[in-house]
């Protein structure tokens, strides 16, 4: 009998923990913050040669199936990963490409993309999920762009945003409402430089490769489609929320680096004879930083066990990016009030956090699209 | 990592179920701090003291001391089962507060002498602790304890008694050494609340709760009357506020939400049900966020105390959420259900007029110290700010 059972356990197991420290060393080491700044300003917007690195690490493939050159090693630990990711504040295509398009491809997909998933596994190939449109809206429902049935296949019409590495992609994933109604979307996977298709930079406050991607009457045909028509909407949903709980990750082990900035400042600034931590607005400012990056590590913790298990997990995984949503937000601010003036300047290194914590806000669902799930969770569910 | 109980576990929670289904009626559920009916009370002692012949009141204590040596996840899966509904199980300061301390420090004389008693609810207990110039501040307490032969000499006076009309006994912090100041030199002791010296006098609070003023007038104790060691009185306290596993706070705010969502699903208002208003789905949604946050700093207790880990934060961080939840929670409530949330019980209160009790109780969140002292806790010792 293993007596790990009879446990309620939270911490994570050492495997996890190991892949954390060694992804931190890593990560401190090859992409430290000023490094992030010169990325920021760059075109590309990410480091090539750093994410050459981290797929020969395994991580492009480290969710993916073992069939398919992945390594299998479960939603866990691409969350542990991610914490990593967040602190270091590294961009690069994994979530967009390796979990997301990555995701879909394989719920939705047959035969025909399994080479594209052995190159998206292995970091040479990545593929642009277009989901997001101009409304701002969430979910299945704000998938306006239309798939018209013509001759041949579909013509795709209308404007996808926030496409990361758009620039970079050898496809774009493109998600398309081919009939009204959830169960009306279809999901084509396009070339670059289909004829009809265009790619207008987006520049966003975090300086991340977002883009437009403008469809203009873009045919596909059989080739392009991925699955059956009319069926990708459970495969969304579920790309959103892992790819959701990931962003979490990412806000968690950002906040706690946040923190550890916060205090070091609150302990090392001095103004009226002494250090400004010892005031108790500063330390209110301080605490409310702890409090919300702990409850969104333990809420997401709760999430990610609850998919890397298996196990039905919509509600905890809204209840944790709605948390996000708010915290992501409360916490730079609450860092900010204890800095004062010098977190303004561009030197300081907490904008660099701010700026990216406003995309971990928005993205993927924002507070009041998840409190919406959750109240339509509580409405379905009855006593209980 | 694991959050699932096993299939014994699971087990487990059915039989407290049946045992909830059989022996506790839904309208004898009551919250017993706020609610001072006597018909309910004789129930709740009742339904207590069969708790206890099943050894459930000492579910994880030594076997020779009336326990049964069950693990942290079966007392918590108990914890959750009582609190949902709002089982009336009494005498938190006896089977709490003082079974942890001779747990903790008590010898073995002492745990044999007043464990089982209460493992069998027939010691009720009552907290001795705060005094008029000692509330956040508990080591500005001054009740004295002077030697006297082998006895001890008691007074002074403790207030903020809860259920005080009701002990037996008192769970008593005092000044054992009058040299000595603060959190040094305190010792606990098990007072007699009949013994001669002890007077009362009610406090009456908002949540509708009878509280006393107790007043200890050279109350004489037998020296087997001390809990532990003398002088360990502080840590004694610290560790019963501080050391975690089995509460389950989650399942009282899970069942004001259920409550809440099943009358927003019948009530109208406005020409839609009230949980067709965005607005109320949104703060719904919010009371959801709160609920998984309680819950997840419950397992974390939990999962700390299986493990004999020290909780993050010195312990103080839940607390801080706990202290600051309950009154955004009831407000929220109170925003969703809109004027009617006023009502006592009427044929116009809804949900029998819990709304306006919860709100009341809402501002007991104060005991063990206050959210502000919590979080100065919090920032010092949790975070290492300078004080």
């Amino acid at each position: 009998m293993n007596a790990r059972t009879e446990v309620i356990d939270l911490e994570l197991d050492e495997g996890h923990e190991l892949l954390r420290r060694s992804a931190r060393e890593f990560l401190a080491k090859r992409f430290p913050l000023a490094r992030l700044r010169e990325v920021e300003k760059s075109e590309l917007g990410y480091d090539p040669e750093l994410w050459r690195e981290m797929a020969a690490l395994d991580w492009a493939g480290l969710g993916l199936p073992e069939e398919l050159g992945g390594a299998a090693a479960g939603f866990l630990a691409q969350y542990a990963l991610h914490l990593e990711l967040g602190r270091a504040l590294v961009p690069s295509p994994l979530l967009a490409s390796s979990v997301i398009a990555a995701e879909l491809l394989l719920a939705a997909g047959g035969d025909a993309e399994r080479e594209l998933l052995r190159r998206i596994a292995s970091g040479d190939a990545i593929v642009a999920p277009a989901l997001d449109e101009p409304e701002g809206g969430f979910g299945l429902d704000s998938i306006q762009l239309a798939a018209r049935r013509v001759s041949g296949g579909w013509q795709l019409s209308g404007t996808k945003l926030f496409v990361p590495y758009a620039h970079v992609a050898e496809r774009v994933l493109v998600a398309a409402r081919s009939a009204p109604g959830p169960d009306g979307i279809s999901l084509f996977l396009l070339e670059r430089n289909s004829p009809g298709l265009v790619v207008e930079a987006l520049p966003n406050i975090a300086d991340l490769p977002l883009f437009a991607v403008e469809l203009d009457g873009v045919r596909a045909g059989e080739r392009e489609l991925v699955g059956k028509p009319d069926c990708a909407g459970a495969a969304l949903e579920a790309a959103w929320e892992r790819a959701g709980i990931l962003h979490c990750a990412e806000l968690v082990g950002a906040g706690e680096r946040v923190l550890e900035l916060t205090l070091r400042y609150a302990q090392d600034r001095e103004q009226f004879g002494r250090p400004v931590g010892q005031y108790q607005a500063v330390q209110y400012l301080c605490s409310d930083i702890a409090i919300d990056v702990h409850l969104a590590s333990l809420l997401s913790r709760h999430a990610a066990w609850r998919i890397d298990a298996g196990l039905p997990a919509s509600y905890q995984a809204a209840a944790a990016r709605a948390h996000a949503g708010v915290a992501a937000q409360h916490i730079v601010r609450q860092a900010h009030e204890v800095f004062a003036g010098a977190a303004f300047m561009l030197e300081n290194d907490l904008q660099l956090f701010t700026r990216r914590a406003k995309h971990w806000e928005l993205a993927l669902g924002d507070a009041r699209y998840q409190l919406e799930r959750l109240a339509a969770q509580l409405e379905s569910a009855g006593i209980g | 990592m694991q959050i699932r109980f096993t299939p014994e576990q699971e087990a487990w929670r059915q039989e407290v179920r049946s045992f909830l289904d059989r022996e506790l009626p839904p309208a004898q559920a009551f919250d017993t701090e706020f609610d001072e009916d006597e018909e309910r009370w004789a129930f709740a002692l009742e339904f207590t003291r069969k708790l206890g012949a099943k050894g459930w009141i000492g579910l994880g204590w030594p076997r020779e001391y009336g326990g049964l040596e069950r693990p942290a996840a079966e007392r918590f899966i108990l914890a959750e089962e009582l609190t949902y509904r709002e089982a009336p199980l009494v005498n938190s300061i006896g089977h709490g507060l003082a079974a942890g301390t001779l747990l903790l420090g008590g010898t073995e004389q002492q745990k044999r002498r007043f464990l089982p008693p209460i493992a069998r609810m027939e010691t009720f207990w009552v907290e001795g602790l705060s005094e008029p110039g000692a509330g956040s501040d508990l080591a500005a307490l001054t009740t004295s304890a002077r030697r006297d032969g082998s006895d001890w000499i008691v007074r002074g006076q403790k207030t903020y008694t809860t259920w005080g009309q009701r002990g037996d006994v008192m769970y008593l912090a005092a000044r054992s050494d009058p040299s000595s100041r603060r959190h040094e030199g305190l010792s606990i002791f098990c007072l007699d609340m009949k013994a001669k010296g002890v007077t009362l006098s009610p406090l009456d609070n908002l949540g509708g709760g009878r509280q006393n003023h107790t007043y200890l007038d050279d109350v004489r104790l037998p020296a087997e009357m001390l809990l532990g060691e003398e002088g360990q009185g502080w840590r004694y306290i610290m560790n019963a506020f501080y050391g975690g596993g089995g509460h389950a706070a989650h399942m009282y705010y899970q069942r004001m939400l259920d409550t809440l969502v099943a009358w927003c699903r019948e009530h109208r208002r406005g020409g839609r049900r009230v949980i067709d208003d965005p607005i109320v789905r949104q703060e719904l949604g919010a009371l959801a966020v709160m609920v998984e946050s309680v819950r997840m700093l419950m397992y974390e207790s939990v999962s700390n105390a299986e493990r004999q880990r020290a909780p993050a934060f010195a312990g103080a961080l839940g607390t801080v959420v706990m202290k600051e939840l309950r009154p955004r929670f009831s407000e929220t409530l109170h925003r969703i259900v809109g004027p009617l949330a006023q009502l006592r019980p009427s044929r116009f209160a809804p949900f029998e007029g819990l709304a306006e009790a919860w709100y009341r109780h809402s501002y007991a969140n104060h005991a063990g110290g206050t959210p502000q002292v919590k979080r100065m806790v919090l920032a010092t010792r949790g975070l290492g700010l300078p004080r």
